[in-house]
């Protein structure tokens, strides 16, 4: 199935970034980086294989589930743990409302005018 | 015993194709899982066992991580060794580790030596393979109980400082039990080739010294990845392990399946053994969590040719 849409990552309102590099998002979300100014920062993500993961897995992590899911086992064992998995659009703004810093991912056609920072757009392949 | 461990297992076979791994308790902040291994070696003498049965444990706070492992190994499944004096009980790992920053971390305890792509993913259900290549519990300590520092040089680079001066505080038997050991480790990744380069010296508890480098090489993509290592080792007493190496492609050619084959090389002097191993291997990967092998062994010197086949869950 073709997801043709655009994928933006987005922070809480008071993110301490105004945007993120390509390179940042992947390091945040392989829980390869912890901090953003020194504080931990809470990372969410969708469950496996909802289409809009797919497109953040195929665009912005550039990796196979099952690239992933090798990466996941090991990275286990090694004690790091995934992002929060959030069943809903709901879910994820709660979140991003109460928690600073926190990021995830939406389709462009969900911001409407919810309180929150956009810090990368991708159109999904 | 048997009959629960039997239930255990069903119940992992029946729940576990779970998104995550392992149980969060208090929001999150505590995490309990586990793995289990079962292998049939033909040329064992207790031909099926269960190789570990671990428990572990994470925590995780702002800046501090706990993580443990506990193994139960060694529980036979031929009937050869079933007294609870045969079973282990093992301290595999327990270390906090302080993150200062995204750069640095301070690691204590017993932990897997920073050496070597095997000790990254020391478990079956990490590997490819049921066995391991000569290097592994050869070249250098697989655990040291000590003090690790790690700096990121950046998101692709990382240095590892490893100290011991102590005796292990797990009473595990392996290969090389030492009580000091002094490593450093280098990682390097550029997009999807990797490599490292490992140098160290260690105390084995009988005061034989040895010092040990070695160097890797990683190329992983999607369907296809190849590893190699190359260590040489020299101990005071002698000249005994000049050289150990491998090259290990695997082909992952469908989404559960993979085919894997291994050629080593390696000189054992104490044995007076210099030989080549050639593995070939299946992997078949039902869920996430589980993964069945089965692979042929070939030595060109000793008499260990042989079929191994195993299965490991992690939970």
């Amino acid at each position: 199935m073709v997801f043709a849409k655009e994928l933006v990552v987005v922070g809480n309102i008071t993110f301490p970034k105004q945007s993120l590099t390509l390179k940042e998002i992947k390091s945040i979300f392989l829980s390869k980086k912890r901090f953003i100014s020194g504080d931990k920062v809470l990372v969410m993500n969708f469950e496996a294989n909802t289409p809009l993961r797919r497109c953040f897995e195929k665009s912005i992590l550039k990796k196979s589930q099952s690239s992933l899911e090798r990466y996941w086992r090991k990275a286990y064992y090694q004690g790091k743990h995934p992002p929060k998995v959030v069943k809903s659009l709901e879910m994820l703004f709660s979140f991003l409302k109460k928690v600073n810093p926190s990021i995830g991912y939406i389709e462009a056609g969900d911001i409407e005018d919810k309180n929150i920072s956009i810090l990368y757009r991708e159109e999904c392949n | 015993m048997y009959k629960k461990l039997l239930i255990f297992i069903s119940t992992l076979l029946v729940a576990n194709d779970t998104k995550e791994y392992g149980w969060d308790f208090y929001d999150g902040a505590v995490n309990i899982g586990g793995y289990l291994d079962m292998t049939y070696d033909e040329k064992r003498e207790e031909k099926f066992l269960f190789n570990d049965i671990a428990l572990l444990f994470s925590s995780s706070h702002k800046r501090f991580d706990i993580l443990g492992e506990v193994e139960l190994s060694h529980i036979s499944l031929d009937g050869k060794s079933n007294n609870s004096s045969d079973v282990d009980l093992n301290l595999e790992r327990l270390q906090l580790n302080y993150v200062l920053s995204d750069k640095q971390t301070l690691q204590v305890g017993r932990f897997k030596s920073d050496i070597g792509y095997w000790n990254q993913a020391p478990i079956l259900i990490l590997q490819n393979t049921t066995t391991k290549p000569h290097i592994v519990g050869n070249f250098f300590p697989e655990a040291t109980t000590g003090l690790l520092y790690r700096y990121n040089l950046n998101d692709e680079n990382s240095l590892s400082f490893t100290f011991q001066d102590n005796t292990d505080i797990s009473h595990q038997e392996s290969a090389i039990n030492v009580s000091r050991h002094k490593g450093f480790a280098y990682y390097g990744t550029d997009d999807d080739l990797s490599w490292h380069f490992s140098v160290g010296e260690y105390r084995e508890e009988s005061s034989i010294e040895a010092d040990y480098i070695g160097i890797g090489l990683k190329y992983d993509i999607d369907d296809f990845d190849i590893q190699a290592e190359y260590f040489v080792q020299d101990s005071e007493i002698s000249e005994e392990k000049p050289f150990s190496a491998y090259v290990q492609p695997t082909w992952h050619f469908r989404e559960k399946d993979d085919a894997v084959m291994r050629i080593e090389s390696y000189r054992d002097s104490a044995l007076g053994v210099k030989e080549e191993i050639y593995l070939f291997g299946y992997v078949h990967r039902p869920n996430r969590n589980m993964v069945l092998k089965g692979e042929y062994i070939y030595h060109t010197e000793l008499p260990l040719n042989r079929f191994v086949y195993s299965f490991s869950v992690l939970f």
